[in-house]
């Protein structure tokens, strides 16, 4: 039954990171050189800290040493952690997403036996899932509604010789490689006819990171480059891994993490701008007893709590496909709806919280302009929301495409 | 109607156009990236500038300037702002308080001021409005004495002594004369007790704190003023005592050049955002591809290029027919609604191109980034609801 009646755990666990984001998160975040978009250096104390609470591994099942939590749990806390810091929150929603899908879903025990107990025991060991490289746009624009689809560049080659496979290859933009300690690497293999993942070790030989400088999206990006690599043949994932991995699968309808880190965001503008006009007096009274800004606020919340709903209801559809089975909830893509609704109505929240903020709103060492681009890089996130509406257009045109993996290869 | 430009006008227009190919445009991204805000000034193509006449052209030609009219500077300000928004802004900056000048100060005045202005490259010009306390109290002043502006102004003598603090100033912080408004009387409403100076930057007890960190309008200079018994002549107060607001609707009358020239001034260099991104826009989704086809084939990129042509020459159509109007005398409140229609054109426009050009891989492009970042300072200087209520309200006397 369709139901957004948080469990006990849920308001627990939501109360438990508002704190710890409070606390621990918001004095670094806010202060003035790190509010300064030039400046996006990690804030590695506080994304450890957030690892003893248990948000590295938050989607990892109970069985396996994690949190077990359900996706709408992980935008739950992925909102309140954005709100605090959205590289943070992109940093930690990674690891644990990675390690749901790899651990808990593709690996096989013996894999778990290699990999699990490193993840557990290290604060610092992220996850990260290297497929992306340069060339590669899979943008729907001219395939809209014909085909074929846009297919994925996958030049990184992995030779088998013996019992090892040796990699060689770039690849580009890969979400937390400077912090990451296991590698889950797209990959051809000669002789094959579909792409492959690979589980690489940080630490093999072979192996360079180069983090990207400023990269556009929240967290942390780089370049990965595999020199003659060689790892085991055992560390070869299972055929499902790659459609999972590239969100290409069938299974599940997305999961809305990224549309409750944008929605954190949005939160941390709105609230940092009700403060101030609760503070700020103009015209002989608080801002928020004049007409205009009073509208403008309630027009924010009225966006943020609309776009809440549409996160927790992807969420929902995501964790109970009966739902949508029985028709309770719609078969749309519910997530890709949330990317555009959320992301527009974030980025006029932060634009019109920064507006109460007058002059200061644009100022590097105040908040407010760091909400503002926040939210513009979820607003350009994932492809766009013009390539989202496409997507959605081909949902409601019941457009099918060929059941063959969007990752056809090239360079063969 | 005849919306032809005559020679002159069109001579202007042409030689802002080079300018900005040849002087502006090469540096203006790496300006922008300068982090330290103190550093993003460059003294060289301001210089430059004011040779050709783009500090000065607002002058009076009986004073030595270029007395350009209003069409022209509107022309002017769009070409320079296609090439940087901030470089032309601090341009014209002079041109608002050169109107100023002429219009309001005494021939005594003029003479001790302006020769050097015009004689100096390297002379600019600001005016000291905004307080810590005090910002829109300042644009829509209420009765009550204890609001609005706290610099205070106590005569000695043939002397004025200034204490207090100006925020957020304009050109504060490069630039050689100011106009800086003070309370001398704290007793009645501020629309009655502010007088208006003129202060050197070498005035004794005046100094620049910090250079403010902007998100947008980087290459522009927004500096604290501080005032700690700062002795200004008795010569230098600009019309009445309690006459600021009279003078420069500074506080709240909008009958002199000053905001006359503000209000295109603002929407003229939006229209230069908007030129850049249009073109650029353009440009760049004929060339670059998805799918092995261009951009432009794309219905959707059509569209979104439909809409920033569309809004940007709405805009041109505004910007001129208001620069045409003050050129006629013909003063009213569209000068105002240009300026927030503007915010809200340029931000749309620089949203849009944003959207056409789209993050490659995990980078996404700097020019696009810094037009929007540039686009959003319009959000607090002509497009706040201040800014609006304000203009509405100049409806309602039918001026």
């Amino acid at each position: 039954m369709y139901s957004l009646q948080l469990s006990p755990e849920q308001l627990e666990i939501r109360d438990t990171v508002r704190d710890f984001v409070t606390r621990e998160i918001k004095p670094a975040a806010l202060k003035a050189e790190r509010l300064d978009i030039a400046d996006r250096s990690l804030l590695l104390a506080q994304i450890d800290a957030a690892s003893q609470l248990g948000l590295r591994t938050l989607a990892l099942s109970e069985d396996h040493g994690g949190a077990g939590a359900d996706a709408l749990t992980a935008c739950i806390v992925t909102e309140e952690l954005a709100a605090g810091d959205a590289d943070i929150a992109a940093v930690l929603s990674e690891t644990s997403r990675l390690s749901h899908l790899l651990i808990d879903l593709t690996m096989n025990d013996a894999q778990r036996d290699a990999f699990l107990p490193k993840l557990l025991n290290g604060d610092r060991y992220h996850l990260a899932f290297a497929g992306h490289e340069i060339g590669s746009d899979l943008r729907l624009g001219v395939h809209y509604h014909r085909a074929p689809a846009a297919e994925a560049v996958v030049k990184t080659t992995a030779t088998k010789t013996g019992g090892d496979y040796i990699i060689n290859g770039v690849k580009d933009c890969v979400a937390n490689a400077p912090l990451a300690g296991l590698f889950a690497v797209l990959v051809r293999i000669p002789g094959r006819a579909e792409p492959a993942v690979l589980l690489v070790p940080a630490d093999a030989p072979g192996v360079s990171v180069k983090a990207h400088e400023n990269a556009w999206p929240h967290g942390a990006y780089g370049s990965v480059t595999f020199k003659d690599c060689r790892v085991p043949a055992a560390n070869l994932l299972g055929d499902d891994a790659v459609a999972l991995l590239t969100g290409t699968s069938e299974a599940g309808r997305g999961n809305p993490i990224y549309q409750a880190l944008n929605l954190g965001i949005g939160r941390a503008a709105y609230e940092a701008g009700l403060d101030y006009a609760h503070i700020r007096v103009q015209g002989g009274r608080p801002l928020i007893e004049h007409q205009a800004i009073g509208t403008k606020l309630a027009e924010t919340i009225i966006k943020l709590e609309v776009a809440r709903n549409a996160v927790w209801q992807a969420a929902w559809a995501s964790d109970h496909p009966e739902a949508v089975a029985d028709r309770s909830l719609s078969d749309l893509p519910l997530t890709t709806i949330a990317q555009v609704f959320v992301s527009e109505a974030v980025m006029k929240a932060a634009k019109d919280a920064a507006e109460i903020f007058g002059a200061m709103g644009v100022m590097r060492d105040m908040p407010l302009q760091k909400y503002i681009h926040d939210a513009r890089v979820c607003l350009h996130a994932n492809d766009g929301n013009s390539d989202a509406k496409l997507r959605i257009a081909e949902a409601i045109a019941g457009y099918r495409r060929a059941a063959t993996s969007a990752m056809a290869l090239a360079g063969e | 109607m005849d919306f032809t430009l005559s020679n002159e006008q069109r001579d202007w227009q042409m030689k802002a156009r080079k300018f900005a190919d040849d002087e502006i445009r090469p540096i203006s991204l790496a300006r922008d990236a300068i982090r330290t805000a103190r550093e993003t000034w460059d003294w060289d193509v301001i210089k430059k500038g004011s040779k050709l006449g783009f500090r000065t052209m607002a002058v009076p030609k009986e004073w030595g300037g270029h007395g350009t009219d209003f069409v022209t500077q509107a022309l002017v300000m769009a070409e320079l702002a296609k090439a940087d928004s901030a470089m032309s802004k601090a341009f014209s900056q002079n041109w608002k308080w050169s109107h100023l000048i002429s219009q309001v100060c005494t021939e005594e005045q003029k003479k001790r001021f302006l020769p050097g202005f015009l004689a100096d490259d390297g002379w600019v010009l600001g005016k000291g409005i905004t307080e810590p306390s005090a910002g829109s109290d300042n644009r829509m002043p209420i009765e009550d004495p204890k609001s609005g502006i706290k610099l205070r102004a106590e005569r000695k003598g043939d002397e004025w002594i200034l204490n207090g603090e100006k925020a957020f100033i304009a050109n504060a912080p490069i630039g050689k004369l100011f106009f800086i408004d003070a309370r001398t009387d704290s007793t009645v409403a501020p629309k009655q007790g502010t007088t208006l100076f003129l202060v050197p930057s070498d005035t004794p007890g005046f100094r620049i704190g910090k250079v403010f960190n902007k998100s947008g309008w980087r290459f522009y200079q927004n500096g604290e003023m501080i005032f700690e018994n700062a002795r200004v002549p008795h010569a230098n107060v600009v019309g009445e005592i309690g006459g600021a607001s009279k003078k420069t609707g500074g506080a709240g009358g909008d009958t002199t050049g000053g905001d006359l020239f503000g209000d295109l001034e603002l929407a003229s260099n939006a229209l230069g955002i908007c030129d850049d991104a249009c073109e650029t826009a353009l440009r760049y989704a004929k060339s670059a591809t998805q799918g092995g086809e261009p951009l432009f084939a794309q219905q959707n990129v059509q569209l979104q290029i439909n809409r920033m042509f569309m809004l940007t020459e709405a805009l041109r159509s505004f910007v001129m027919r208001v620069a045409w109007e003050h050129d006629m005398k013909i003063h009213s409140a569209r000068a105002g609604l240009a300026m927030n229609y503007s915010c809200d054109v340029v931000n749309e426009v620089a949203e849009l191109y944003m959207e056409v050009r789209g993050a490659e891989g995990c980078r996404m492009d700097h020019h696009a980034d810094k037009l929007i970042r540039d686009a959003f300072i319009w959000n607090h200087l002509a497009g706040d609801s201040v800014s609006r209520m304000k203009i509405a309200r100049r409806l309602t006397v039918g001026h």
